[in-house]
């Protein structure tokens, strides 16, 4: 196996890694939001701002959620593909040491056809990843979006917050994990997008 | 890769081994082909590592589109680990092996060729008009085995029963046989598990009339050493040499 070949290997296996983290906080997130929908329920008037901020929350990470899950539908598909490139690639490779140790044999040029067929197969197999990457990347792009809107969220849920007098604590810490993590999110999901960037259509 | 033509008839027998560029780690193997007009059989295709060399020497009897058929005679790497390669490279072909072990042997990769699960109890195979017996071997040395014989030739290619390990300029026929015991004693006292099974090949090979007996590892047989063989291999104690 070529180090070219190894890295996409570990690219591919770091989605699956990084997403399974983003999910566990995803739901963190929706667990915050509804603790924060008590909270805000049982301070009433003081936390009228509060409310619809919750339910936006609980929307978000539902959508994150979701997102992931089918990013990772995606990530087995491209890994399949790895295998599948990593076969074809290694059969045209040793197809062409037939070609060059068959010199001289009576049939030697029936071997060009299985070779043209295997460079076409792994042509295929690198221009599908590259295609399936890009995609792959305009997906963790939304969830990057959705994070982001989350910080935004959680600096507005701050400032309501203030307003909500003895529930201020409580209310300014769903804030604060809420932006947390929203910043894990983004960051796990920028390590994946830098692993697979190389690979996108160009 | 070194070539012998073991057989010249209305179709031909190749013995192919000996392959001087093979990595010193990995063991040396007998790979055989039965070339008729148009078809080409292959025997014990060989690992991954062998692939090449091999397929490059078959190129020199067949080409690509005239391989149809493949025989493994088990589930072993040295035996049928090439098949994945085999499979990127041959668009209408069989392979014939055990039933027991389709969904092992599978793992080396077979979707293109067309895997034909051999009964328990063996079967024919044409090949163009070549007729092959392909007889049970048990527990020679695997739980499912199959040999292959072929009446006309007189050869029966025998997997691992008659195997030995040579050096890479071995000669490919046994020449004197009392030497040559002392090569194979050890690899089938380990290898063959059981004395019952040992019998009933022999009871069954007895009959049949072999000028070439063609083993997976090092020499083949030929003459009065097929009997002086079936003679040693009968008083043999097997599944002791542990
Ligand atoms: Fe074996």
């Amino acid at each position: 196996m070529n180090s070219q070949t190894k890295s996409q290997f570990i690219a591919v296996a770091s989605i699956t890694s990084e997403l399974s983290a983003v999910m566990v906080v995803a739901k963190e997130i929706s667990l915050a939001a509804a603790n924060a929908k008590a909270i805000a329920f049982r301070a009433g008037d003081k936390a009228k701002g509060f409310q619809p901020i919750t339910d936006f929350i609980n929307e978000l990470a539902k959508e994150t959620i979701e997102l992931v899950t089918n990013i990772n539908v995606y990530a087995l598909l491209l890994y399949r593909l790895t295998v599948n490139e990593y076969r074809r690639t290694a059969a045209y490779n040793r197809f062409e040491q037939v070609a060059k140790l068959a010199t001289g044999a009576s049939y030697a040029d029936s071997m060009q056809e299985p070779i043209s067929h295997a460079k076409t197969m792994m042509q295929d197999c690198q221009r599908q990843f590259k295609r399936d990457v890009t995609q792959l990347l305009g997906q963790l792009e939304a969830v990057m979006h959705h994070a982001r809107a989350a910080r935004v969220i959680a600096a507005n849920s701050r400032i309501e917050a203030s307003q909500a007098g003895e529930y201020l604590q409580s209310l300014q810490a769903v804030a604060e994990s809420v932006d947390k993590a929203a910043h894990t999110i983004h960051d796990n999901v920028q390590r994946c997008r830098i692993a697979l960037s190389i690979y996108r259509n160009s | 890769m070194k070539m012998t033509k073991i057989y010249e008839g209305a179709h031909q027998w190749v013995m192919f081994g000996r392959d001087e560029n093979k990595p010193d780690n990995i063991i040396d193997s007998n790979q055989y082909i039965v070339r008729t007009a148009n078809k080409c059989l292959l025997l014990e295709p060989g690992g991954t590592e062998l692939f090449a060399p091999m397929m490059a020497a078959v190129l020199h009897h067949a080409p690509v589109d005239q391989i149809t058929d493949l025989f493994a005679s088990h589930q072993d790497p040295d035996v049928i680990s090439s098949l994945g390669l085999w499979d990127q490279a041959l668009s209408n072909a069989k392979l014939h092996a055990p039933a027991l072990w389709e969904g092992y042997i599978r793992n080396f990769g077979c979707e293109s060729i067309e895997y034909v699960p051999i009964p328990d109890n063996g079967e024919t195979i044409k090949i163009e008009s070549v007729e092959l017996q392909i007889i049970p071997a048990h527990y020679l040395h695997s739980p499912c085995n199959f040999h292959v014989y072929d009446p006309q030739a007189k050869i029966l290619m025998c997997g691992s029963v008659g195997s030995a390990f040579e050096a890479a300029n071995a000669p490919v026929f046994v020449e004197r046989f009392d030497v040559h015991v002392e090569k194979m004693r050890a690899y089938h006292q380990r290898m063959m598990p059981s004395n019952q099974a040992k019998r009933a090949w022999i009871d069954r090979v007895r009959n049949l009339d072999i000028d070439i007996l063609a083993p997976q590892h090092g020499r083949m047989f030929k003459g009065d050493d097929v009997k002086r063989f079936l003679d040693w291999f009968d008083s043999l104690q097997v599944g002791t040499g542990v």
